[in-house]
Parts: structure tokens; C-alpha cells; sequence
């Protein structure tokens, strides 16, 4: 019997269907990458297929943290503080702080009475 | 609804507006910021496709959930400042070692060494599995599923994030690459060049209804 699932690693589905290994666009993957700083001058082709599998992760990482936030308020519908709440409990999310913080434009400190 | 004559009734709610920070659904181009400008204020194309990113966030969820639309906007800015971050880390590497081109290993070092240590087996699989795919096409000549067994002997490497061989089994499937591709081995990491290079679209596929480009022709 196979192991893990082709190709699409064994943390999550992966592939979307049978459309293909990548579920986000590869160029666009690119365009992100070069414009993360001025000095990334070239970058190899496989690259962006390491991040096409990586933001799969993260999303769904992220989606089910905030969605637990979500759960414990007994929300069906998953809202920005619940991503908010997310990031602020998870120490490898703390390079969004800015992020979330900045764009729910309430307390100027970066420090939300949000966390449940 | 403004009444357009009365200046003090729209500075009122502009008052209101900005203490309750409601700027507008989505509308994260913001006034009183002291942080830098971020990624709210580029344009879309610095954003991966909102509908992928919805796709992905479903998979995790159970069917009845809802999300918001700012959600939605919240992780799609999320993703970006992901990108961002480990190819900010990962470029650093490659110029104290004065190299100019940013690799997988690269992103996949950036990554355990900013706390996704988690990320990198999982990542590590799949980057191998394109690989095969990738020298299975150019090297097969339209046989890809020969059914074959492959016992590879492949002893861990330095960088090689604790890669094992796995048992062939019998090629089914599109995205079986398993036994039947297992050409080149696992030591492909530092090739930056396969055969026809990973970013050209569209080339015959071995793989008959396997294309990894098929996003390019995808309309979202």
C-alpha cells in the first residue's frame, strides 16, 4: 500500500481535486518573493513550489486556530479577531502581529483585549 | 445616510468612525499608524488569489462554517507577509554565502530556523515528489507508469532533513511517482536547472492528465 498521499505530502489534501499538485499560482508565488525585498535577485524554480505547499499549511494552520477561537464563542462564522486571537496565541504567528493588529485599527499599542 | 448640508453631522461621524476604527469592510490603508506602510496598501498582485486561499481555509473547516469577508482579506495579507518573511530570512542566507539565487533548501532552512520546523517534512516530501515527477518526465520517455519496485538504500544526508526511502508500491493513479520515478534518488536538492526547467509551462506530460502548470490555464 502507499505511503503518504503523491506528491501532495502527508499533512494535509494538498492537491485540490485532481487539478494539479499546486493549488496557488505559481507566478504570483514569484512576484511576492522578488518584491519581499529589493536585493532577491534570482530565484530557483522550485522555490515557489516549496511556498505553493508551504502557504497551504499555513493557511490551514491559521484557518484552524482562528476557527477554535471561533468555536469557544460559539460562532459559526469566522471573523477577523478570531484570526486575531490566533495569532496572538501562537508564537511562530508573531511576525503578523503587526499585521492583525494594525488592521482591526483599535488600541494604538498593539496590545488587544481580544484574546479569549 | 449624510445629510450633505450639514458639515458638522459628517465630522461627527468621521469622529465616530475613526474612534470605533470602523475604516470600512476591508479597508486596511490606514491613518494613525505608527508601523510602516504594510501590505494593505499594494496592489492585488502582491496578494496570492483570494479564491485559492478561500479554497484552502474550507478544507480545514466543517462544512457549515461561515467566514467573514475580512477574513478572508485578513489571512490573503497573512500569506504575503508568510512569503515575505521567509524569503526575507532565506535571502540573507544566500548573500552571507554569497550566492545569488534563493533555492527550496534555502526556504526550507528559513523556515525551521523561524519555528515551522513542522512545515519541513511534509514540505520535504512533496518538493521530492515533484522532483521525481519532474526527472520521471524528462527522462521516461512516455512510460510513466512502469510498474517497477525501487528499494532505495539512500543514507540520510547533511541537509537532506532526514529523508527516508520509502518502499515503491505499484504505479496507480496520476500522481503515483513513486516506484516508477524514482530515477534520480533524493539528491536533486541543489539542482536549480531539471531537464526543461521547473518554470516553463505546458511541457507533454509523461503523466497523461498530470500537469503541474495547470494553474496558468485555470481562470479563477
Amino acid at each position: 500500500m502507499r505511503q503518504a498521499g503523491a506528491y501532495s505530502g502527508i499533512a494535509s489534501g494538498g492537491i485540490s481535486g485532481r487539478t494539479g499538485p499546486h493549488s496557488l499560482p505559481l507566478a504570483r508565488i514569484k512576484k511576492i518573493m522578488k518584491n519581499s525585498s529589493d536585493d532577491v535577485k534570482m530565484i530557483s524554480g522550485d522555490a515557489p513550489i516549496v511556498f505553493s505547499k508551504a502557504c497551504e499549511l499555513f493557511i490551514e494552520q491559521l484557518t484552524k486556530r482562528s476557527w477554535a477561537v471561533a468555536l469557544q464563542a460559539k460562532r459559526r462564522t469566522l471573523h477577523k479577531d478570531d484570526i486575531t486571537s490566533a495569532v496572538m496565541a501562537t508564537d511562530v504567528f508573531d511576525f503578523l502581529l503587526n499585521l492583525v493588529s494594525d488592521s482591526t485599527g483599535t488600541k494604538d499599542d498593539g496590545h488587544q483585549a481580544i484574546g479569549k | 445616510m449624510k445629510p450633505p448640508k450639514n458639515n458638522k453631522y459628517q465630522l461627527f461621524l468621521y469622529l465616530i468612525s475613526a474612534l470605533t476604527g470602523a475604516h470600512g469592510a476591508g479597508n486596511s490603508s490606514n491613518i494613525n499608524r505608527e508601523q510602516p506602510i504594510l501590505l494593505h496598501d499594494r496592489p492585488h498582485d502582491q496578494y496570492m488569489p483570494a479564491a485559492n486561499i478561500i479554497r484552502i481555509m474550507r478544507r480545514g473547516l466543517p462544512p457549515h462554517a461561515k467566514i467573514a469577508d475580512e477574513a478572508k482579506d485578513t489571512v490573503q495579507h497573512c500569506v504575503s507577509e508568510f512569503i515575505n518573511f521567509i524569503t526575507s530570512e532565506a535571502n540573507d542566507r544566500c548573500h552571507r554565502e554569497q550566492r545569488k539565487t534563493v533555492t527550496a533548501e534555502d526556504l526550507l532552512w528559513a523556515m525551521a530556523r523561524l519555528g515551522f520546523e513542522d512545515y519541513i517534512e511534509p514540505l520535504t516530501l512533496f518538493l521530492n515528489r515533484y522532483r521525481e515527477m519532474e526527472s520521471g518526465r524528462t527522462s521516461m520517455h512516455g512510460e510513466p507508469f512502469v510498474k517497477c519496485t525501487v528499494d532505495l538504500g539512500l543514507p540520510p544526508g547533511p541537509t537532506n532533513y532526514g529523508l527516508q526511502a520509502w518502499p515503491a508500491g505499484q504505479a496507480h493513479g496520476v500522481f503515483d511517482a513513486h516506484g516508477a520515478m524514482m530515477m534520480n534518488g533524493m539528491n536533486n536538492y541543489y539542482r536549480d536547472n531539471h531537464g526543461g526547467g521547473s518554470s516553463s509551462s505546458g511541457q507533454a506530460a509523461a503523466l497523461p492528465g498530470f500537469d503541474p502548470y495547470v494553474q496558468f490555464k485555470r481562470s479563477l
